[in-house]
């Protein structure tokens, strides 16, 4: 049996939004071998980078929330991006686990 | 998405309706479905892919599309009974956790509503309780006062009505007699084998927090193993 997966997330977007700031959603859509977060796991970011949830274990939150920063300065509706496994000699962004995941994100407004 | 549809999301889960999130990735288009009714002219080519996810309460990309989809399912229902010093902090646990919680003791002085602040407590006897809940092999039962009078007929419910989970607080001699007792009002040994007595994993605390914590963790484990 599957709990109801639920992290209050979506909630959280509603008061930032009713305190009049820019809100931006991230969702993993997409996995690929072994990923730190399931399908549908969340976070939101605000316009100075503020950020709540998690779209995996830390790896490439950074990246999710400059993505996010770039949705609302070009006021965008959204966006598809891919993270890979990370290059261990390379300061680059990426899931130290080996595994991939496609985040969706999405302006709310 | 619009913030009037995030509202709308919101309302409908604190409703406990299961619905879908149906969302185009490439235009950004989303909305909510609900099994039974339409889809606009955007999704209703994939209706019936839809509908598939929603019966395997699944998330993610139906193949070969950009149409992404996320369920939401009711909560579990788990039914404590006794409102006692341990339920203080299964509250609390099963808030985050997304467990949908009902207390039930017929004893006023325990179910005060200031020891559960925004808590519906149905103080009476479990046999006229459960008549308020709807439960069924999704329900657990919690059962905390080791007061048989309390208790067994709760425990009763639970076992006929197949709770998926069903734990009772007390000692291994408690737990004996229990069993004994059940024994005697025609239950089988499958059927009194089902219960987790004594309740929770062994963590080795004593405090009330720390039984909860074995307890919710029990709860949880016993959940995704069905």
């Amino acid at each position: 049996m599957k709990n109801s997966f639920d992290e209050k997330i979506l909630e959280e977007a509603n008061d930032w939004l009713n305190a009049n700031q820019k809100v931006v959603l991230a969702t993993v859509i997409q996995t690929w071998g072994s990923s730190p977060r399931q399908v549908g796991s969340r976070m939101i970011v605000n316009e100075t980078g503020d950020f709540s949830g998690s779209v995996s274990g830390g790896c490439v939150e950074s990246a999710v929330v400059r993505e996010c920063i770039g949705l609302i300065k070009d006021n965008k509706p959204c966006k598809k991006i891919e993270f890979k496994v990370s290059n261990e000699s390379a300061w680059e962004v990426g899931l130290a686990c080996g595994g991939e995941i496609a985040v969706y994100l999405e302006q709310i407004n | 998405m619009k913030h009037s549809q995030l509202k709308e999301i919101i309302k409908k889960k604190a409703s406990k309706i299961e619905f879908a999130i149906v969302t185009n990735l490439e235009n950004g288009l989303s909305e909510i479905y609900e099994p039974g009714k339409s889809l606009s002219k955007e999704f209703v080519i994939h209706k019936e892919q839809i509908d598939n996810f929603f019966k395997l309460k699944k998330n993610g990309v139906i193949e070969n599309t950009e149409i992404f989809i996320e369920t939401y399912i009711r909560p579990i229902k788990v039914i404590i009974v006794g409102a006692v010093h341990i339920a203080q902090y299964l509250v609390d646990f099963a808030k985050s956790l997304n467990f949908e919680i009902s207390i039930i003791d017929p004893r006023g002085y325990f179910a005060s509503e200031q020891r559960f602040p925004d808590m519906k407590i149905i103080n009476k006897w479990p046999d006229e309780a459960f008549k308020e809940i709807e439960t069924n092999e999704n329900s657990a039962l919690i059962a905390l006062t080791h007061d048989p009078k309390i208790d067994d007929p709760a425990l009763q419910h639970a076992i006929n009505k197949k709770f998926y989970y069903i734990g009772a607080l007390g000692s291994k001699k408690t737990h004996e007699n229990r069993c004994q007792r059940l024994k005697e009002a025609g239950f089988n040994s499958d059927q009194i084998n089902s219960i987790h007595g004594p309740i929770g994993i062994k963590l080795g605390g004593r405090s009330a927090p720390e039984i909860a914590l074995s307890i919710i963790a029990q709860l949880v484990s016993e959940t995704y193993k069905k």
